[in-house]
């Protein structure tokens, strides 16, 4: 490293000797000063005025196309974003009528059958009553029935007895006020 | 530094005794002008709304340029924007454009860089006067700057106004010369260690013409940034 880095030095002096035979800076020979000014003030005019009247405008005219049409897209695209909106809200308002009018539909129909039972249920219940006035007739009629029939059983019963134990025969009627005292006082047991 | 030497090409021309003829400086000038005319013919063809690669790159250009303009100068200055534009591409290409083996490079030679200063600092100082009348020689009176040292920062700002086209021009011709004369250097060394030695030589001139393109780059824009600041104390004189 070392070794190269004198060999750089040495040959920079061999070169600068090297330029220093060369005559001067050529930039400083005014003999085509004239000859640059001139063709530099020509070119570069042409360039200008090239650049200036064709090739800006056209760019420009390219970069503000782009920006209106993205803007126009932006501009669409929250047009859109609106109107999807605007539908989203549409339909979540159907949604919500049609869900209320389920729940009229429900309630009503509801009602209905509440009140369809109601009635079945009250007829029913009047049937019901009927059949059991119509039972209850029929029990206490056999009821009675069966009071006069218990006071003949018991009366003849009583006769039987009697006659067995006693071996005469009782006078009818007197049982049957015996029988029907015994009766009239437990009656009201049974019935 | 014969890569800087200025030699006619074709018949000489002779307009009331001056020597205008065609060279290989403006030969250059013309390769230049032509490669930046075909690139925004080429850029500018095809109206697409999504664009190609040289579409893309001409807007680039355009967008860096006019965003370069209004950062420094404002909105006042969207009329000289054509001029800056072209200014900057031409300093540009022409830079890259020198960076080629065996071309010539058109900004390396002072006289042109003066011409293009001097341009600009002509057409600066008309458009400060016009704009704002004998009111633009305040721009050498610096506010808030205490009476005592008045007369002296006055003569300063005088100085340095009236240096601003030796300073651009000479900034960017020093920079130029000094990047090709160094890559010079480095390719004779490669050829004078030979094989043995001529490596790291080489190795430096890659180097260098990395960082040449990057000068090349930073001196068009500096160029033309320059003309933008000068063009903003013209247009907007608030000192």
């Amino acid at each position: 490293m070392r070794r190269s880095f004198g060999l750089l030095i040495a040959s920079i002096a061999i070169n600068t000797n090297l330029f220093a035979a060369e005559a001067g800076m050529p930039q400083l020979d005014p003999t085509y000063w004239a000859s640059q000014a001139f063709w530099l003030i020509l070119i570069f005019s042409i360039l200008y005025i090239s650049i200036s009247r064709f090739y800006l405008p056209k760019i420009k005219d390219n970069l503000d196309n782009r920006e209106n049409k993205i803007k126009e897209d932006l501009e669409n695209a929250n047009k859109f974003k609106e109107q999807s909106e605007d539908k989203l809200k549409e339909y979540e308002i159907i949604l919500e009528n049609a869900k209320k009018e389920v729940n009229k539909i429900l309630f009503e129909s509801k009602n209905i059958l509440d009140k369809n039972i109601q009635s079945k249920k009250q007829s029913m219940e009047k049937e019901i009553e009927k059949e059991i006035a119509i039972a209850q007739q029929e029990i206490t009629e056999l009821k009675k029935k069966s009071i006069s029939s218990i006071q003949n059983i018991s009366e003849n019963i009583a006769s039987n007895i009697i006659e067995n134990i006693s071996g005469d025969k009782l006078n009818e009627s007197s049982i049957k006020s015996a029988v029907e005292d015994i009766s009239k006082k437990n009656i009201g047991k049974y019935l | 530094m014969q890569q800087f030497t200025v030699h006619k090409i074709g018949p000489e021309i002779k307009i009331g005794g001056i020597d205008l003829s065609f060279t290989n400086a403006s030969l250059f000038m013309v390769i230049s002008a032509s490669i930046i005319i075909l690139f925004l013919f080429l850029g500018s063809k095809e109206k697409k709304i999504i664009p190609n690669k040289t579409q893309l790159i001409a807007e680039m250009f355009y967008t860096f340029v006019a965003k370069m303009i209004s950062d420094t100068a404002g909105s006042k200055a969207k009329p000289y924007f054509p001029f800056i534009f072209s200014l900057f591409m031409f300093v540009l290409f022409c830079n890259m454009v020198g960076m080629l083996p065996y071309s010539f490079t058109v900004t390396s030679h002072i006289i042109v860089t003066l011409i293009l200063a001097l341009f600009i600092f002509v057409a600066v100082t008309i458009i400060g006067f016009v704009k704002h009348g004998f009111k633009y020689l305040s721009i050498f009176v610096p506010s808030g700057v205490p009476a005592v040292l008045l007369p002296l920062i006055t003569v300063i700002e005088i100085i340095s106004y009236l240096s601003r086209p030796v300073s651009l021009s000479v900034r960017l011709f020093a920079n130029m010369m000094a990047g090709h004369t160094m890559l010079k250097v480095f390719g004779g060394f490669v050829v004078s260690l030979g094989i043995l030695g001529g490596w790291l030589p080489l190795s430096f001139s890659v180097a260098l013409t990395g960082l040449e393109i990057l000068v090349a780059f930073l001196q068009a824009y500096v160029f033309a940034i320059l003309t933008c600041i000068y063009l903003n104390d013209a247009l907007n004189l608030h000192h």
